[in-house]
């Protein structure tokens, strides 16, 4: 009891002491954070490996030669070879950066629509809640290898894309539907809220309600579908390009990677456990920055 | 809080849920296995009424509940099984079945002429449809039973055809039939081997030319077996052994066709011992196949030819030189080595070894790895810098392409990627309207043991899978001057040098022929395949 | 509340027809060439595919074709798939092992993400916590398509725990190792969800009230924290279910399960239109009924949602 009238105290000095903006109290936060620094680090690495491959490797993972097939690990080659006979880490390392494009900018989409949709279904309730619900339930319905296949046919019909764009737009377009209903679940729990009321009754407006009540108090749960999404979406790729919906050419990624390893994981498991282990420790980092943005951000924290 | 109101609603919808899940089901434990009868593991079906039956599942299953008019031996010679003798004239224009006498369908009914008649006149009717009707093409009067759309895919209906009967086909008495060709053949029999030619009792119809509703679905038939209940769809089709049947007896009392979506679930079964047969082992599993099942992992030959096809209606590849430096740039060997695992072996010939009048090598030079030779060639020949091999990824082609083009990258010094298309029906709808599609991957396996199954349909100018379009009028009528021949052993002359204008013109990469790779549990023995992918249904045994 | 639920039955024959319509005109869009997709690698001669084309009314326009499937549908037919079976047929032999499956399947996923969710954001950064979100993020990163195989290999045939393959009239026995495949797909989201709701809820004001009137720490986090956390919860298994239901594609085919999801890949690959129609028509009346229960459970489980 004492601790958390202590810390109760705190909060009441820091905010009737110090009135600071939450961002710049967050940024405070995250400061001192651990978490926050490993994960950023991790992503910078991550980002960097996307951008500039070739800092990473000098090998070429396009260089393939049946005759080192399989071949273990050795002075050149660190992670060994794959079936084809190409250069596991070279393949590893350049494959983060469709991986990344795809998977990051997918969830950017699907979280954009997600918000909103979810925001405005919970927020306002009545017809609008009910449109776009029912909106939902229908794009839930339409299996997204059938939205994927129109979509990508439609969409990299030219022969010289690589297929990025075509598999970002669908993949963000199809998947925002589960991010919607839980923003939608939380803003009816938060908008029944005591402060929400308060806030109400003193005459704020919907947006600010919306925007300073709501939303940072529906972060929790959506930010923890959208970081696991985030990892779904570089996974989905690799299905995709499988079924000759997704990247063209010689494209290289993570997930065509670890679906091409899979068959012969009994023979060789280093093709599959390299780029699976990037994939994990990818997901990973955006998982705890996510926790840590969002408890920095979080209002009861402090 | 209020109680627990909640708590119990939840749970009470969490019980229903599983209530209704665990009640409409569960019954198992249906394989009630019978001493004396063996599992083979198959994919769906797509159909199995005969003429409709293209696909090596149906066939297999339609060969345990039929009887064949002829069947082929091991120099894939065809001899008569449900029929006494064939016969023909001197032009090879009328051919006379003589029926043996005796047998009956499965339901009692006697084999006669009609049987057969009736099921070769619904299998051509162009309006029914079947998948198989291209076989009795060669019969007189197929082309006036088939419709013509007066507009093509416009939506006007189609005219109804001429004649509802084949005009070439003719009963002379109850176990004898004439059939007359329009043209003469010399191998219209082993023609004959084909599951289309199967009789139909009187029962499969409903009225004349009108099938029974769900006759598909159990199929009543002349052979040793009979279906045992209806064809579970998706699951699994079970025969049983006919009682007194007249023809060859198996040695197995029933067999129960499996039904597998994969054929790794399919794999993982026959290990664990939940399956007997798995006619094809998956690539994948190749490695550790000859570990998990030893003795039991076995070769034979199929009749199966992998190929890459030029698109000969686009200027990069028109160059007679470009294509055989491309030919001479892969490594055949490596690839049945290393991505096949050696289930597969190279090919260097146009034609299968498996049919009469095959010769090694007729490819010659054009299909020798020879790297050096090759980008001198393909320089020369200023053969374009970006090549492009399109496949469909449905088929479990991606690890040959992508290794074919690490192959062509090495010794061209080009680039070189693959293209998946989804599936198959994608790639030749743009090769149709003639897009950029690079080098295409073909396959072929026989409808009948001839050369010229070979060679018609692929590269004559209107062959029906000739879509790289291809033609050479020497090469037309050089197959045309075989099937008219008076003797198979004249025709294979004619079909040879046919096959030497290929290897000259290339317009097709010869890559692989294919092999049976089959593995069976300890509870069989005497497991056998044959050139159509098919278990020998009367050699396999219960181990004792 | 009565008046709520009546608005939403009749929400649902709306976004019925809605969803129908929309699949149907994927369909039409995806439909190339679906007389090539039925023969596969066969060539067609042109009779055939004149004759195939009328059966299928393939040569009417988009709204003939809707026109005539709709009015099979309201007559409770859903038609004929282009493999020449009924369609009601092909939905009554997939339906129930796929709805084993998928129950079995959110049960495992849901029991294993509530508890362990629990436990991990009361103690957050223990030993058990970090445990968790690695474990999660390893089955995270592998794909099914090495997941399923791979459980099957070794829980089914080396160290022999499971049935290697259920098949159509499968048990529950049977069931139970590609319904722990499914489980671990979901079971990420859903415990991270959990604990993140839980952590949050455990510094509400009304965790502190009910501590200080005395409450023990079992009470206060058995029912009040669990109730409050378990919204995003239930309306993710909601979501879940649905995805189980048609997205165990991959999991079917491993074990070898005629289900749903093995119907909606065949009938995609094919463009056999009325059969993934069928299908979907159905799932989109899943996904109603289940996200109906979803919303009143909301209001079950927290009296300020209210809905009039």
């Amino acid at each position: 009891m004492s601790d958390s009238a202590v810390s109760e105290q705190a909060v009441l000095e820091k905010v009737v002491g110090k009135p600071r903006s939450l961002a710049s109290d967050a940024w405070h936060d995250l400061r001192r954070s651990k978490i926050f620094w490993i994960a950023s680090v991790l992503i910078l690495v991550i980002l960097l490996m996307a951008a500039w491959p070739s800092l990473f490797t000098s090998a070429d993972p396009r260089a393939c030669v049946l005759s080192r097939q399989h071949r273990g690990a050795s002075g050149s080659a660190i992670f060994g070879y794959d079936f084809q006979g190409c250069d596991v880490y070279a393949k590893t390392v350049y494959g983060a950066r469709y991986s990344i494009v795809v998977g990051v900018f997918a969830t950017l989409i699907s979280g954009v629509i997600g918000a909103a949709v979810g925001l405005s279904a919970g927020f306002f309730g009545g017809w609008i809640d009910a449109i776009l619900s029912r909106f939902i339930d229908i794009v839930l319905g339409v299996p997204l290898l059938l939205g994927a296949i129109v979509l990508a046919k439609r969409l990299s019909a030219n022969p010289e894309s690589n297929g990025v764009f075509a598999v970002t737009f669908t993949l963000g377009v199809l998947g925002w539907t589960t991010a919607a209903r839980v923003m939608r679940s939380s803003v009816l729990t938060a908008k029944n809220q005591d402060y929400v009321a308060a806030a109400r009754m003193l005459g704020a407006s919907n947006s600010r309600l919306l925007f300073r009540h709501i939303l940072p108090n529906s972060m929790a749960s959506f930010t923890v579908v959208l970081t696991i999404l985030l990892g779904i979406n570089i996974a989905s790729e690799a299905t995709l390009s499988f079924l000759g919906i997704g990247l063209k050419g010689d494209a290289i990624s993570w997930g065509i990677a670890i679906s091409e390893a899979t068959g012969y994981v009994r023979v060789a498991a280093g093709p599959l456990i390299w780029p699976s282990l990037f994939l994990a420790a990818t997901v990973l980092a955006f998982i705890m920055l996510g926790d840590a943005v969002r408890d920095a951000f979080d209002p009861k924290l402090r | 809080m209020r109680g627990n109101g909640p708590w119990k609603m939840a749970a009470g919808v969490a019980a229903i849920a599983l209530l209704a899940g665990g009640c409409s089901g569960g019954s198992s434990d249906d394989d009630e296995t019978l001493p004396n009868t063996i599992s083979i593991g198959i994919v769906e079906p797509d159909s199995l009424v005969p003429s409709n039956t293209t696909e090596a599942n149906g066939s297999s299953v339609l060969a345990s509940i039929f009887y064949p008019l002829i069947r082929f031996d091991d120099n894939s010679n065809p001899y008569t099984v449900a029929a006494e003798s064939i016969t023909h004239d001197k032009a090879n224009k009328v051919w006379t079945i003589k029926l043996r006498s005796g047998f009956t369908f499965s339901n009692g009914e006697p084999v006669t002429a009609d049987n057969y008649i009736n099921a070769w006149n619904y299998g051509a009717y162009g309006p029914n449809a079947q998948l198989a009707s291209y076989f009795f093409s060669r019969i007189d009067g197929y082309a006036q039973m088939q419709s013509i759309d007066p507009d093509g895919s416009g939506p006007d209906k189609a005219s109804e055809p001429k004649a509802k009967k084949l005009t070439g086909l003719a009963k002379l008495n109850d176990l004898t039939f004439r059939v007359t060709l329009s043209a003469g053949f010399s191998g219209w029999e082993s023609v004959m081997g084909n599951d289309s030619f199967y009789p139909l009792p009187k029962a499969a119809f409903k009225s004349d030319g009108v099938l029974a509703d769900g006759f598909g679905d159990a199929p009543i038939g002349n052979g040793p077996f009979k279906m045992k209940g209806k064809w579970e769809h998706d699951s699994k089709i079970v025969v049983e052994k006919v009682a007194d049947f007249k023809g060859t007896i198996p040695k197995v009392d029933g067999i129960t066709w499996k039904i597998y979506q994969d054929l790794g679930a399919q794999y993982a079964d026959l290990i664990a011992g939940n399956l007997d047969v798995e006619t094809k082992i998956p690539i994948e599993s190749l490695a550790s196949a000859s570990g998990d099942l030893g003795a039991r992992l076995q070769k034979s030959k199929s009749s199966a030819f992998s190929f890459v096809g030029f698109p000969l209606y686009d200027k990069d590849y028109q160059n007679r030189d470009v294509r055989r430096a491309i030919s001479m740039a892969i490594n055949r060997e490596e690839m049945t080595d290393q991505i096949f695992l050696g289930s597969e072996t190279p090919a260097t010939s146009f034609v299968s070894p498996v049919v009469a009048g095959y010769r090694a090598n007729t490819c010659g030079d054009n299909c020798v790895y020879n790297p050096t030779e090759a980008k001198d060639l393909y320089t020369k020949a200023n053969g374009p810098k970006d090549l492009k091999i399109s496949y469909n990824a449905d088929g479990g082609h991606k690890a040959w392409v992508d290794a074919m083009c690490n192959q062509i990258k090495a010794s061209l010094g080009v680039n070189c990627t693959g293209s998946p298309e989804p599936k198959l029906a994608d790639l030749l709808k743009k090769v149709r309207e003639h897009k950029s599609v690079g080098m295409i991957r073909l396959a072929w396996a026989m409808d009948y043991p001839l050369m010229e199954n070979y060679l018609a349909p692929l590269y004559t100018t209107d062959g029906s899978s000739n879509y790289y379009g291809y033609t050479n009028t020497a090469f037309d009528s050089l197959v045309a001057e075989g099937s008219a021949a008076a003797t198979t052993q004249a025709a294979q002359k004619k079909w040879q040098d046919a096959e030497d204008i290929l290897a000259t013109d290339m317009p097709v990469l010869p890559l692989r022929f294919g092999q049976n790779v089959y593995g069976f549990s300890e509870k069989v023995t005497n497991v056998s395949m044959d050139l159509f992918q098919k278990v020998d249904i009367y050699k396999i045994e219960v181990a004792s | 509340m009565l008046r709520y639920i009546v608005r939403r039955l009749l929400q649902m024959v709306l976004t019925f027809f809605g969803a129908t319509f929309i699949v149907y005109a994927l369909m039409f869009a995806v439909q190339d060439d679906p007389i090539q997709a039925l023969v596969g690698e066969r060539p067609i001669t042109a009779s055939q595919r004149t004759a195939l084309t009328e059966r299928f009314h393939l040569n009417d326009n988009f709204f003939a074709q809707y026109w005539y499937y709709m009015k099979g549908l309201l007559t409770g037919d859903f038609g004929t798939s282009m493999t020449n079976r009924k369609v009601a047929d092909m939905l009554a032999d997939a339906w129930p092992v796929t709805l084993r499956l998928s129950l079995l399947a959110i049960v495992i996923a849901a029991a294993v993400a509530i508890l362990a969710g629990v436990v991990s954001g009361i103690r957050r950064g223990s030993i058990f916590d970090n445990a968790t979100l690695v474990i999660t993020l390893i089955v995270l990163a592998m794909p099914i398509v090495v997941l399923a195989p791979l459980a099957q290999l070794i829980f089914g045939i080396k160290l022999g725990w499971f049935p290697v393959t259920a098949g159509k009239d499968a048990s529950l026995w049977q069931l139970l190792l590609p319904a722990i495949v499914l489980a671990s797909l979901v079971v990420a989201t859903e415990l991270r969800v959990t604990r993140a709701s839980v952590a949050e809820n455990l510094r509400a004001d009304y965790v502190r009230t009910a501590r200080a009137k005395g409450l023990t720490r079992a009470r206060v986090i058995g029912v009040h924290v669990l109730r409050n956390s378990l919204i995003p919860v239930i309306t993710l298994i909601g979501v879940d279910l649905g995805a189980l239901m048609s997205g165990a594609i991959v999991t079917e085919k491993v074990f070898n399960i005629p289900g749903v999801g093995f119907n909606l890949f065949r009938g995609i690959r094919t463009e056999d239109g009325p059969l993934v129609v069928g299908f979907v028509s159905v799932l989109v009346i899943v996904f109603l009924v289940v996200n109906l229960l979803v919303d009143l459970l909301y209001a079950a489980l927290d009296p300020r949602i209210r809905y009039e």
